[in-house]
This record gives structure tokens, C-alpha cells and sequence, in this order.
């Protein structure tokens, strides 16, 4: 086992992650075989990318955060705000549907800067700033839309392209955006100053400044990276489900969270892999399809993604003390 | 000395990609001080460690009073009799020194805590220790010297019978050490075993019964400290002879320029109408009791905290500077004393800490040029001869000296022309010394300034070319090192005491 640790192949991508990608595939197979194979089926498989993709941008953006060793409470909740205000001022004010994804974008990039000034600059602590603007962002999207729900348009047809970001046919396309966003966001946090300085400053955040580095730049620009790929979430949510309540979005927080902790990113800072927060979106997303399609009701995902949370950021704690 | 109450035999503890330690041996008699001692990463700090339940060893037996022994935490050691006394102090800043003292086991008092109680305890044991602390002071308030104290108080109210000194008189002025090596005489008194681990010869000498000496994770011997001469220990230590004199005149060329003019600074109690200027290839030494102020001038100066008022000139011109974000611009560097907590980041390479202050450097568009970056960071491990299995290893994993080692070579990168080395030395071992000692040398004949801070006087004395003294946060005297001599330093930095 040691040897196998050692391997380079294996070091590079992480023993843990090595492990997590088994557990998903272990895990996709025991619904295959407890649903009798009705998760083989390409419906399932589409359906649960649905899932996946949106919450990855989520997971994605709250990696760069948590990477600070802040945290976002808002993602859920700011992700259907942007749904919202895109999609009411896209069927009620007439925007055509190439400016009001680019609208749902600034929105969430909007919050991103809110929230990160507030952390960098006014030193308000990021529990606290981050559950304030989820409730501004829950209020302002109820305000906007008059407290009525928005239905994106339906069908995939001209005035309904937008859904060919998700699937065109049966093709998974969305897959295609998802990973190479992932791949982005991994050159971003491991070969450029911006990654390097946002995990330094997650692990020692005064050594970093006494180097002569702006640290307020760098840990808002995190939690601008992060509003700007929940605005791209909310794109993905709608082409996905077309309607959009306002007043909800609070338990994808915890799946979002959920995946990039399980993934390897520590809640302390300093640690984060994007590889580890796309197989843990993809567990996440599983569980999620697996417990509806074993026939339980949806609170019993609320109460595994919670126990699922707490594991992952308990073994995030225990890894770390026996390091130290 | 009386029978053997603690043997460590064949302690064998492996990291990834390091032997820590390799077989090591220690034996501790009831009644006396046992120096252990060894170059920086010789494994001292990780033997202590496994003594003391932090780590696992994985081989190896400890047999204390006569019982084989294994601890699975401080806690379980502390309540068997063996306490430390660490190197970093374990404080909280907020409570005062009893409530710090009796930390995790409060006198009760109904349901409340006895505050009075605990206060009257902590001032029998300051009185047992003749130390003059009141109990009831915040610990923020004292200087580290009596910090320091206050940690010898909590492990002797453990009961102790076994206390480990890990580098205690790093953070001590001459007077301070002089007092904690009386109440180390007198806990040899009472028959306690004391491991005692310094740098410091001098202290070796004075207060050691015994000396066990490791090198690279490996037990190289231990000799009776009467026996062994200065040079037996550092040739154990090390395996070479080290050592140089004071310097007795200034090396700046005659007219160097001034380079940093600093006039009026004020920042708070610590910093009062501070001057003094710095020239091109000079080693300026701040010199001073704990707590007298020098590195609250030097984070002020560095931008770190916030000034009050005071004209900062950098080659005549006069200079804004905020944060440390404009004093590395002016090309300033500034080494801590704490450099866990200010100089390195832990979890991040050695590589990766070389760089942090000039990334701008290894960049290739948006991209890090990751390999250049190597070859940068391996050049100064090189020359610094830093110990560490790659440039890719985690700085946590690297003891204190070659810690300091990948702070110096940060700057060193940046190409600073002003350097603020505060306690360049402190807790690292003879062999490194020399290495940075010869290091900074270099530095000014190249014509850097540096700004030394050190609460060592052979320091200050080897290395400066001039010699600032602060007292209370006061400038109370200028010294060229050829008209300085201990005495007249001491005497201007307790001019502000009664």
C-alpha cells in the first residue's frame, strides 16, 4: 500500500481522491443493482448530470472561497436570485435570452464583489456577510419578481436555445462546459498567482501580507470568482428545470459544500483540489438520484447531505491533527 | 544525582521521506539537568515529542520510574509527572496569568470559578520561584520574558518529576536567565529530573550535569558537562570548529550613504520619537531588554501596524508607506522573530515559500513557471544549505533553523536593499548561526543595510557596525562598535527603568 502511495501517478492526483473516485463508482453500481438496473438507463444518467452540473459551478466557486478559509452561505440562494432576475426581466421585460444569461452572470459576480469587499476590506467575518446577503439575495429576488415564481421557456427551440447548454438530443453537452470549467478553475488554483496567493493566505494569511502581498485583493477576488461561477450556475440550474421559486436555494449551500469538503478542500484553508470537488459533486449528485429513485421522499437527501457534511469536514479534522 | 527515574532506549520514529530519529537513547537521573542538544532537525524536539505522547514512536521502550511507559497524549504525560516547558509559548493573551496558570482545572466554587484562589496559588508558586508577578495581570501585558516564567510556573504546579526546558532562555534577557537558572538549581534540589535543551554553550556550561548529543536524527554520545570542554561539544555537535570574535571596528566604508533616515517615529507606548539613520553596507544592531520597543519600530517602519506620525527618507527621499505591501516596494524585508506565525507559510512548499514575495518573476503570462521557480528555490537551499529532502516538501516539516533558512531566502529573491533580520538566531543551533552570521556579512559587503534586532549581546556585539539602544520604548543611546562594550549597552538599556 505504501508503495502504492508513492507512485507518482498516485501522488500527483492524491491517494484520497484515487479512493473517492472507487467510492463513486462502488456507489453507482450498488444503485444499479438495488434499483435493478433501472440506474443503467440514460434517462437516470441525464437526469442526474442535470444535477451535477449546476451544483458543480457551485461547488466550484465555494472552493475558491473555502481555499481562504472563508466560507459562503449565499451560493444557494444567490444562484436563484440570478435564475430570478434573469429569467423575469428575459419573459416579462422582453430581454432577449443571450442578455439575460449574461445578466444572471453579473448578478451573481455583483454578489461575489459584495461579499468579498465586505471580507477583505471591512473585515466583517465571512459566517456573517455570507448569511446577510443570503437573505438580501432571497429579498431582492422576491422584490424583483413580485414573490411569483419565473418559468423559463420550455422547449429547446429558437426562443428556448439556452437548453442546448445542458443536452442537445440525448447528448450530455453540459458535461463538456462543466469539466472544462473544472479545468479551468484547476490551472487557475495551481498555476496562477491567483490560486497560489488565495490557498498562501488560507494558511498563513499575516506571513503572506508581511511578503509585500495585497491580501485584500486576493481574498475578494476569490469571493468574486466564486459570484461569478454561481451566476453561471444558475444558467445551468434553469436550462436544467426551467422554473425558479424565489425564497429558496438554502439546501444547495450544504451540497456545494458538501462535495468540495469531500473532495479534499480543507474548511481551515489553504488545501483545495478541483478534481476532488468534481467526484465529490458527482457522489453528491448520485446520492441525490439514487435516494429518489430507491423511492424515499427528498427530506431524506436533506438529512444524508447533512451527515454527509459533517463526516467529510470530520475527517478533514482528523487528517489534519494527525498530520500535526 | 540520584537513580535513573527516566530511559529512553532505541526510540526509532520515521516520517514521510524523513528518519527522524534513528535508534536514540537518553537516560535521566532524579537531581540533575541533562543538556540535550544537536544541530537544527538533529531530532531533539521530535524525541521530546515522543516522550511526551505527541508522537508515536515506532520502535523503542521508555521506561519511567522503573515502568515501561507509553503516553497517547501531553495529558496522560503531564499526570504521570512530565512536563514541558515550550519554546513557543502556549499562552492565552486575554486571561490573566493565574487563570493561564491553572488552565483546564479551575478551582471550582459552586458552580463559578475561584478566581481569588487560584491568584493566592499562583502567588505562592512566584514566591517559591522569587519572581515578582502579580497573578492577576493579563498575560498580553507581560513581556516575553516573564511570559516565559509563567510557563515555568504552570509545569512546577503539575507536580513535576520530570520538566523539559525546551529553549528556554531564547526569549530572556541576562537578568531573566540569571533567575531561571536558580529556580532550575532549586528544582534539582527538590530531586526533580530536568532535560534542559539550548543552543546557548555558555548556559550549557553553567547549569548542565550531563550533555547527550544527537546528530541527524542519530545519538552520538553523552558526556559529563565538567569533563568536556566548549570545542568536545561542538565537535560532537557538528563535527567542526566554529566560532568568531567580535568585531572591534566598523566595515562600512568611510562616506557610505544613508539609505534609510528615520526621524520622530511614533506608534503607540512601544515606539517614542524614534531616529536613527542606516548606511549602505552596514549592520545596524537594535539592542535592548525584552519589551523595550525594537520590534514594534521595526513593524512600524515596515508598514505592519500603523504609525502615528514620524518621516520615513529611503535614499533621501521621503517615503509613504502604509502597508508592507509599500516597503517591499521600496525595497524593504522584513525577517520576524515568530516565524511560524509571520514569516513562513506551513503547509506550502519550500518552493512556493522562496517565491512569495516576487512571484511576478516566475510568471509566464498568467501562468507560474513552476519550473524556473524550482530551480530559484534549489539555488538558495544550495547556498543557504538548507536541509530538506526537495524544494517540493512542506516548510512544516522542516525544524526552526531551515525554516528560517527559506524566510531568509524570500528576501533574498526580493533583492532587498533594506533588511530587518529580527533575532535572526533565535532557537537556532551553533552550525546554522554561523551560517547566517556569515551570511549577513556578505549581504552588507554587498552593499545591503541591514537592520539587526537581538536580545543577545554576543550578537550585537559580533555583528553590528553600529549599535541602537531602546529602553521602554525609547531610543537611549548610539553606539559605534568600537566604543561598545557590553556594560555600556546594558547601562543605556535600563536607562529608563528605575
Amino acid at each position: 500500500m505504501d508503495k502504492f502511495k508513492e507512485n507518482s501517478f498516485v501522488k500527483k492526483v492524491g491517494f484520497n481522491r484515487i479512493v473517492l473516485f472507487f467510492v463513486m463508482i462502488l456507489m453507482y453500481a450498488f444503485f444499479c443493482v438495488v434499483t435493478g438496473g433501472k440506474f443503467f438507463g440514460m434517462d437516470r444518467v441525464l437526469s442526474l448530470l442535470n444535477y451535477a452540473y449546476f451544483l458543480g459551478f457551485l461547488s466550484l466557486g465555494v472552493t475558491f472561497v473555502i481555499a481562504t478559509g472563508g466560507i459562503d452561505f449565499s451560493i444557494g440562494p444567490v444562484m436563484f436570485c440570478c435564475a430570478l432576475i434573469s429569467g423575469f426581466s428575459l419573459t416579462s421585460y422582453g430581454v432577449p435570452m443571450g442578455l439575460a444569461l449574461v445578466i444572471s452572470v453579473l448578478v451573481g459576480l455583483a454578489f461575489g464583489l459584495f461579499n468579498g469587499f465586505l471580507v477583505a476590506y471591512m473585515s466583517v467575518p465571512p459566517f456573517i456577510v455570507s448569511m446577510a446577503s443570503m437573505n438580501i439575495a432571497k429579498g431582492i429576488a422576491s422584490v424583483f419578481t413580485r414573490s411569483q415564481s419565473v418559468s423559463w421557456p420550455q422547449s429547446a427551440g429558437a426562443g428556448g436555445w439556452y437548453r442546448n447548454l445542458v443536452k442537445v438530443g440525448n447528448i450530455p453537452v453540459g458535461l463538456i462546459f462543466f469539466l472544462a470549467a473544472a479545468a479551468i478553475c484547476a490551472i487557475l488554483l495551481n498555476n496562477t498567482k491567483i490560486g497560489r496567493y488565495i490557498l498562501c493566505l488560507g494558511s498563513n494569511k499575516e506571513a503572506v501580507r508581511l511578503s509585500g502581498v495585497n491580501i485584500k485583493k486576493w481574498e475578494m477576488l476569490a469571493y468574486t470568482i466564486c459570484g461569478l461561477l454561481v451566476g453561471i450556475a444558475a444558467i445551468f440550474y434553469v436550462s436544467a428545470y426551467t422554473t425558479v421559486q424565489p425564497g429558496y436555494g438554502d439546501q444547495y449551500n450544504n451540497e456545494a459544500i458538501a462535495g468540495c469538503v469531500m473532495g479534499g478542500t480543507s474548511m481551515a484553508g489553504g488545501l483545495a483540489s478541483i478534481g476532488g470537488t468534481v467526484i465529490g459533486v458527482l457522489i453528491i449528485a448520485l446520492l441525490q438520484e439514487g435516494i429518489l429513485a430507491l423511492g424515499f421522499a427528498k427530506d431524506y437527501q436533506l438529512i444524508i447531505t447533512g451527515i454527509i457534511v459533517i463526516a467529510a469536514v470530520y475527517a478533514d479534522v482528523v487528517a489534519r491533527r494527525r498530520k500535526n | 544525582m540520584g537513580d535513573v527515574i527516566l530511559t529512553m532506549k532505541d526510540i526509532d520514529k520515521s516520517f514521510p521521506g524523513v528518519h527522524a530519529l534513528d535508534h536514540v537513547n537518553l537516560e535521566l537521573k532524579r537531581g540533575e539537568v541533562h543538556a540535550l542538544m544537536g544541530e537544527n532537525g538533529a531530532g531533539k524536539s521530535t524525541l521530546m515529542k515522543v516522550l511526551t505522547g505527541i508522537y508515536k514512536k515506532d520502535s523503542g521502550t521508555i521506561t519511567y520510574e522503573g515502568k515501561e511507559i507509553e503516553f497517547h497524549n501531553t495529558r496522560e504525560a503531564q499526570d504521570a509527572g512530565i512536563v514541558i516547558v515550550h519554546q513557543e509559548l502556549n499562552m492565552l493573551g486575554h486571561l490573566t496569568v493565574a487563570q493561564n496558570i491553572f488552565i483546564g482545572r479551575e478551582f471550582k466554587k459552586g458552580f463559578g470559578i475561584d478566581d481569588k484562589k487560584m491568584n493566592e496559588e499562583a502567588k505562592k508558586l512566584f514566591d517559591r520561584m522569587h519572581i515578582d508577578i502579580d497573578p492577576r495581570e493579563k498575560m498580553s501585558h507581560l513581556t516575553v520574558g516573564k511570559q516565559q516564567m509563567c510557563e515555568i510556573a504552570k509545569a512546577i504546579s503539575h507536580d513535576a518529576k520530570v520538566i523539559i526546558f525546551d529553549e528556554p532562555s531564547a526569549a530572556l534577557t541576562e537578568t531573566e536567565i540569571d533567575q531561571l537558572f536558580k529556580i532550575i538549581r532549586d528544582l534539582r534540589e527538590k530531586n526533580l529530573g530536568i532535560i534542559y535543551i539550548s543552543h546557548r554553550m555558555d548556559e550549557i556550561k553553567v547549569i548542565t550535569d550531563r550533555i547527550t548529543v544527537m546528530r541527524d536524527g542519530q545519538y552520538v554520545g553523552t558526556l559529563i558537562t565538567a569533563q568536556s570542554s566548549k570545542n568536545d561539544i561542538i565537535n560532537m555537535m557538528v563535527g567542526r570548529v566554529i566560532y568568531e570574535d567580535p568585531k572591534t571596528h566598523s566595515m562600512v566604508p568611510e562616506g557610505a550613504p544613508v539609505v534609510l533616515k528615520v526621524e520622530n517615529l511614533n506608534a503607540g507606548k512601544m515606539v517614542q520619537n524614534v531616529s536613527f539613520e542606516l548606511h549602505k553596507g552596514e549592520i545596524l544592531g537594535f539592542s535592548g531588554l525584552m519589551g523595550a520597543g525594537r520590534t514594534e519600530t521595526a513593524r512600524a517602519l515596515f508598514g505592519a501596524d500603523p504609525k502615528e506620525s514620524g518621516d520615513i527618507y529611503i535614499n533621501g527621499e521621503k517615503v509613504d508607506i502604509k502597508s508592507p505591501l509599500d516597503a517591499v516596494k521600496h525595497g524593504m524585508g522584513y525577517l520576524s522573530e515568530d516565524r511560524k506565525q509571520y514569516g513562513i507559510v506551513v503547509q506550502k512548499s519550500v518552493a512556493e515559500n522562496t517565491t512569495m514575495a516576487t512571484m511576478e518573476e516566475y510568471m509566464n503570462g498568467i501562468f507560474i513557471n513552476k519550473k524556473k521557480e524550482a530551480e530559484t528555490a534549489q539555488s538558495f537551499v544550495d547556498q543557504l544549505a538548507t536541509k530538506t529532502p526537495s524544494v517540493d516538501q512542506l516548510v512544516v516539516n522542516l525544524s526552526g533553523g531551515n525554516q528560517q533558512k527559506v524566510v531568509i531566502a524570500k528576501w533574498l529573491t526580493r533583492n532587498s536593499d533594506i533588511l530587518i533580520f529580527d533575532e535572526p538566531t533565535r532557537g537556532i543551533d551553533v552550525g546554522a548561526k554561523n551560517e547566517i552570521y556569515k551570511l549577513m556579512n556578505k549581504l552588507a559587503s554587498e552593499g545591503k543595510a541591514i537592520i539587526m534586532i537581538s536580545s543577545e549581546m554576543t550578537e550585537i556585539l559580533r555583528m553590528s557596525d553600529r549599535i541602537v539602544i531602546m529602553c521602554e520604548g525609547k531610543k537611549t543611546g548610539e553606539l559605534d562598535i568600537a566604543e561598545a562594550s557590553q556594560e555600556n549597552i546594558m547601562n543605556m538599556a535600563t536607562r529608563e527603568i528605575n
